[in-house]
């Protein structure tokens, strides 16, 4: 590591007598609720600074705090992963990038900067995506923090540490930190999957992303999002056909903007702007420093814990609010017993017995516990409806019509897989 | 986001020519859709003192100069040690020892934005706070934070800010490992941007005329189906309300039964069993229920007994309250709040809905001017002054409007009473406080930090008599493991939480913490006292 000799001018060790002054004094002894198997002094040391390995997943708005969090805390191994690359939005927080650095890779640049200003600690990137790697890769981890703001790829991730929980082996419990923002708010929480809640258990929690029903777009604008809606669902493919939309191209957006406000004129609508419509197509959250320091701050202080046994961790969910004074609440999430990924037992719906299977499928693709968009529905020796492939589609196509009770009995199965789906989610159909 | 605010940050930032942002816009636009252009140029126009640069005073400045404040300033005349080099990211790590603190952290934060100026002034603050130019310089500041200072230094700078209502509020900091408090001091602090998430009311109950006349001049059997079928449910339940008056002696629903029987009646206004409009008037019929002139939190500050150091600043903000209370009960008003022109999304046909709001922007309008012309009437030197954004935001946000009044900070350690009853209705929180409160006693005698010391100092601020309660031994023998240990993760929570509050106070926007917000990473937990 070249920034470590150059900055210490001796490649032995590039610590130096002091540096953990601080750190050290939570290590050298516990305090009036730390576990009695706490084992204070050089052998936690030990383990932090010389063993432990941590993956963080996102090198954004949380992920460059966490990066700085973890090396200064004594995390000497470090793994990060991120595909995005760097935007010029991404400056007002994302502290580890200068304009230069825009167009790079997040995650190189980001550990590249954490080496050079924290000596002895060793950053290992990756450019790409986290579905890229294996169970393997994952196994060798002791920890995994993530600061992502993609709910799919948490979806991932935390589907697949569950299910590399293997009840013989203790070390393949991999605990799971993960943080989120969104302005003043955020939350940070601690997973042990198969143990405690997982992501899948809470999916309801998350806001609601506002999907406006086609109809309203197409018939009974009312709002400038309706407008900026019709501009880039209907207006784009009718014009551009099969060309894509891209939404960081500012010349895609001024297009989509002129039209959307063309519509709102002849509507009388008022409120299309530029920043709205960039908004509203790319799905912008608000984010600000402060409020990722605070969640990458604890998602790091929960790792510093179950790493050191220091402190109790999170049991397990903290969640912060800002807008008014400071409000939070910690308290326990509860493990869903029909949560697809974690809870083992499948997920009871009750429908009407006239019930098509295209309306099951509406229905499942608006439930906010499943999130899933575009599913393929099969029961046991039975494809009920495949998206893809085309000829599949084209073959299971007519059963959509049909009524689900014709094809499934009561208290039957039907497993539903979906690519945005990281699992097969099976459900019990019950009849009304 | 309101449209008018997205307006805003659209005219302040877009060139015209091409109408995509410019590069400072984008660079803010995840912070311009919370705060908007207006708390941007508040944010610009900043400067901010602060006292040490320990990996904590820099964790909050990153988190200032991110976001684009104008000017910052540490004052710290410490030499950088071995612990400092370990544990503040806003150091050059080994290089950086012997060296002066605060000289080797700003260019560290400076590059964090182009756009933020900023200084190391190599004095300490007691140097200062002993000349009257150096008081006065202290004072010149929108803002001074203060962390892990000597606990009469900062009493010193406490009091020097208190004594000046329109002087800088102050944000002192302490921690020490996983458990910290800190205060925001400030006298009064206005705030007409809450950004609150509750809806204004809609005025159903007190309907402006055009609105009235619309809801009354409907053939409902009669209309044609479609247009019945996009009635909006504010004009339904309008309707509705008017015409349960005429039949219960000019009553609304109250009881049970009554409530019931007002929500059959909106069912029976339907031609088709499926009309979801009507549907949606049902279920928002709670509207109907309460719907005071005048919400009680914006009565209570029409009474607020007026401040004897109220700080000049807020002048404006209490002559626009003062017209706003003559506002409801002028006779030629509408008895109540200004009415909001924004209207949520409801089931509605294009056309009726852009009428509505086209109603309420209009009926917005009236009651503005007239409120504008009542403040000119009582205020006419202050009236002539004022920001006219200012004044529109006031009318705007009149639903949500907030006053604070703060305390001096360490009154609340003053008052046995206020702290014992804290107690036994916080425990954790309070005995936290009281712990840290206490090594920050012992810190300033340069004391040894014990159990024992920590638990005589806190009887002492208690008063004799006073059972400890568990939270108290966990508090303190949790100070007395590492009562210098300022954190790297506390450093940073703390930096974001302070900085939160900063942006707050700066901004007039959003409502900043009134009192003590008391941290303890162990059970990860905060919490607000006195
Ligand atoms: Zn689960």
């Amino acid at each position: 590591m070249a920034a470590a000799v150059a900055v210490n001018g001796t490649s032995s060790s590039s610590d130096w007598e002091g540096r953990y002054y601080h750190v050290d004094q939570i290590l050298d002894r516990p305090g009036p609720r730390t576990d009695p198997s706490f084992l204070a002094g050089d052998e936690v040391k030990e383990f932090l600074r010389e063993k432990c390995k941590i993956l963080v997943i996102g090198a954004g708005g949380l992920g460059c705090e966490i990066l700085a969090n973890l090396a200064l805390s004594g995390f000497k191994d470090i793994h990060v992963i991120d595909m995005d690359t760097i935007d010029i939005s991404n400056l007002n927080r994302q502290f580890l990038f200068r304009p230069k650095d825009v167009g790079n890779s997040k995650a190189i640049v980001a550990a590249e900067f954490i080496m050079n200003r924290v000596p002895g600690v060793k950053v290992t990137p990756y450019f790409g995506k986290i579905q890229d790697k294996d169970e393997d890769y994952y196994m060798q981890f002791n920890l995994i923090i993530c600061g992502l703001d993609s709910v799919e790829a948490r979806r991932w991730i935390n589907a697949t540490l569950v299910n590399m929980v293997d009840p013989e082996n203790p070390e393949s419990l991999k605990p799971l930190i993960d943080g989120g923002t969104e302005g003043f708010k955020g939350q940070a929480r601690v997973i042990l999957p198969t143990v405690t809640s997982c992501y899948e258990c809470s999916l309801d929690m998350l806001n609601k992303p506002t999907a406006f029903p086609i109809c309203t777009i197409a018939n009974t604008p009312r709002l400038p999002e309706h407008c900026i809606e019709w501009a880039s669902v209907l207006e784009w493919p009718r014009v551009h056909g099969e060309k894509k939309m891209d939404t960081d191209n500012p010349e895609h957006i001024s297009w989509l903007y002129e039209v959307a406000l063309a519509r709102a004129k002849e509507f009388k609508i008022e409120g299309v702007t530029y920043s709205l419509t960039q908004g509203v197509v790319k799905n912008i959250i608000p984010a600000i420093a402060s409020t990722n320091a605070i969640i990458a701050a604890s998602c790091c202080n929960e790792a510093f814990k179950i790493a050191t046994s220091s402190a109790a961790y999170l049991n397990n969910y903290f969640m912060l609010i800002g807008t008014d004074g400071v409000y939070s609440y910690t308290f326990e999430h509860e493990k869903r017993q029909d949560c697809p990924v974690c809870g083992g037992e499948s997920l009871d719906v009750t429908i009407s017995k006239d019930w098509t299977v295209e309306r099951l499928i509406e229905m499942l693709v608006e439930r906010q516990d499943i999130q899933v968009k575009k599913p393929s529905l099969s029961s046991p020796g039975k494809q009920i409806y495949f998206q893809a492939p085309p000829q599949l589609e084209q073959a299971t196509r007519p059963n959509l019509e049909k009524k689900v009770s014709e094809l499934v009995p009561d208290g039957g199965e039907i497993t539903v897989t979906a690519t945005t789906l990281p699992f097969n989610l099976s459900l019990r159909i019950k009849y009304t | 986001m309101s449209q008018t605010e997205s307006q805003n940050i659209e005219q302040a930032t877009t060139s015209v020519a091409t109408n995509q942002p410019d590069a400072k816009t984008r660079r803010y636009d995840r912070q311009l859709r919370i705060w908007a252009a207006s708390g941007q140029a508040a944010l610009e126009a900043s400067r901010i003192l602060v006292v040490s640069s320990s990996a904590t005073s820099t964790s909050i400045l990153k988190n200032l100069v991110l976001p684009g404040i104008g000017h910052f300033t540490i004052l710290d005349s410490t030499i950088t040690s071995p612990a400092d080099a370990g544990n503040n990211f806003f150091l050059n790590a080994r290089s950086s020892i012997g060296k002066l603190r605060a000289q080797e952290a700003v260019p560290l934060l400076r590059e964090l934005n182009d756009a933020v100026q900023g200084e190391a002034i190599l004095k300490d603050v007691s140097e200062l706070l002993a000349t009257e130019q150096g008081r006065d310089w202290i004072g010149t500041f929108s803002l001074v934070i203060a962390h892990n200072l000597k606990k009469d230094t900062l009493d010193e700078l406490s009091t020097l800010l208190w004594a000046n209502p329109n002087g800088p509020p102050l944000i002192a900091v302490r921690s020490a490992g996983f458990l910290a408090h800190f205060h925001v001091q400030y006298h009064e602090h206005c705030v007409s941007q809450t950004h609150s998430e509750n809806a204004p009311s809609l005025r159903i109950t007190r309907p402006f005329p055009a609105l009235l006349e619309w809801a009354r001049s409907l053939d409902l059997q009669n209309m044609d189906p479609t247009a019945h079928g996009h009635l909006p449910f504010v004009v339904i339940l309008v309707r509705a309300v008017d015409e349960w008056r005429k039949s219960h002696d000019g009553n609304l629903p109250k009881t049970r039964e009554e409530k019931t029987e007002f929500k059959r009646s909106i069912l029976a206004m339907r031609l088709k069993p499926d009309e979801e409009n009507f549907e949606e008037a049902e279920a928002q019929a709670w509207r109907v229920w309460s719907e005071p002139a005048v919400p009680s939190d914006i009565q209570t500050l029409f009474s607020l007994p007026p401040l004897a150091t109220s700080p000049h600043h807020n002048a404006t903000f209490h002559a626009l309250l003062e017209t706003l209370a003559e506002f409801t009960k002028d006779p030629s008003g509408p008895g109540t709040l200004p009415i909001s022109a924004t209207l949520p999304d409801m089931k509605a046909d294009t056309k009726s809905y852009v009428q509505l709001q086209n109603l309420y922007r209009d009926a917005a309008e009236v009651e503005k001017n007239h409120f504008k012309e009542l403040f000119a009437a009582k205020h006419p030197e202050i009236a002539k002054s004022a920001n006219p954004e200012e004044v529109d935001s006031f009318v705007k946000n009149a639903h949500h409007l907030r006053v604070l009044r703060g305390k001096q900070l360490g009154a609340f350690d003053k008052d046995r009473d206020a702290l014992v009853t804290s107690l036994s209705l916080q425990p954790r929180e309070t005995a936290t406080h009281l712990a840290l409160s206490a090594l920050s006693a012992l810190l300033s005698r340069e004391a040894d930090i014990t159990v024992d010391a920590l638990n005589a100092e806190v009887q002492t601020l208690l008063g004799d008599g006073v059972e400890f309660p568990d939270e108290l031994d966990a508090a303190i023998g949790e100070v007395a493991r590492a009562p210098t240990a300022d954190l790297p993760n506390m450093a940073a929570f703390l930096g974001g939480l302070v900085a939160q509050e900063a942006i707050k106070v700066i901004t007039e926007q959003y409502v900043p913490l009134n009192g003590y917000c008391v941290v303890d990473l162990i059970d990860s937990w905060t919490g607000v006292i006195g």
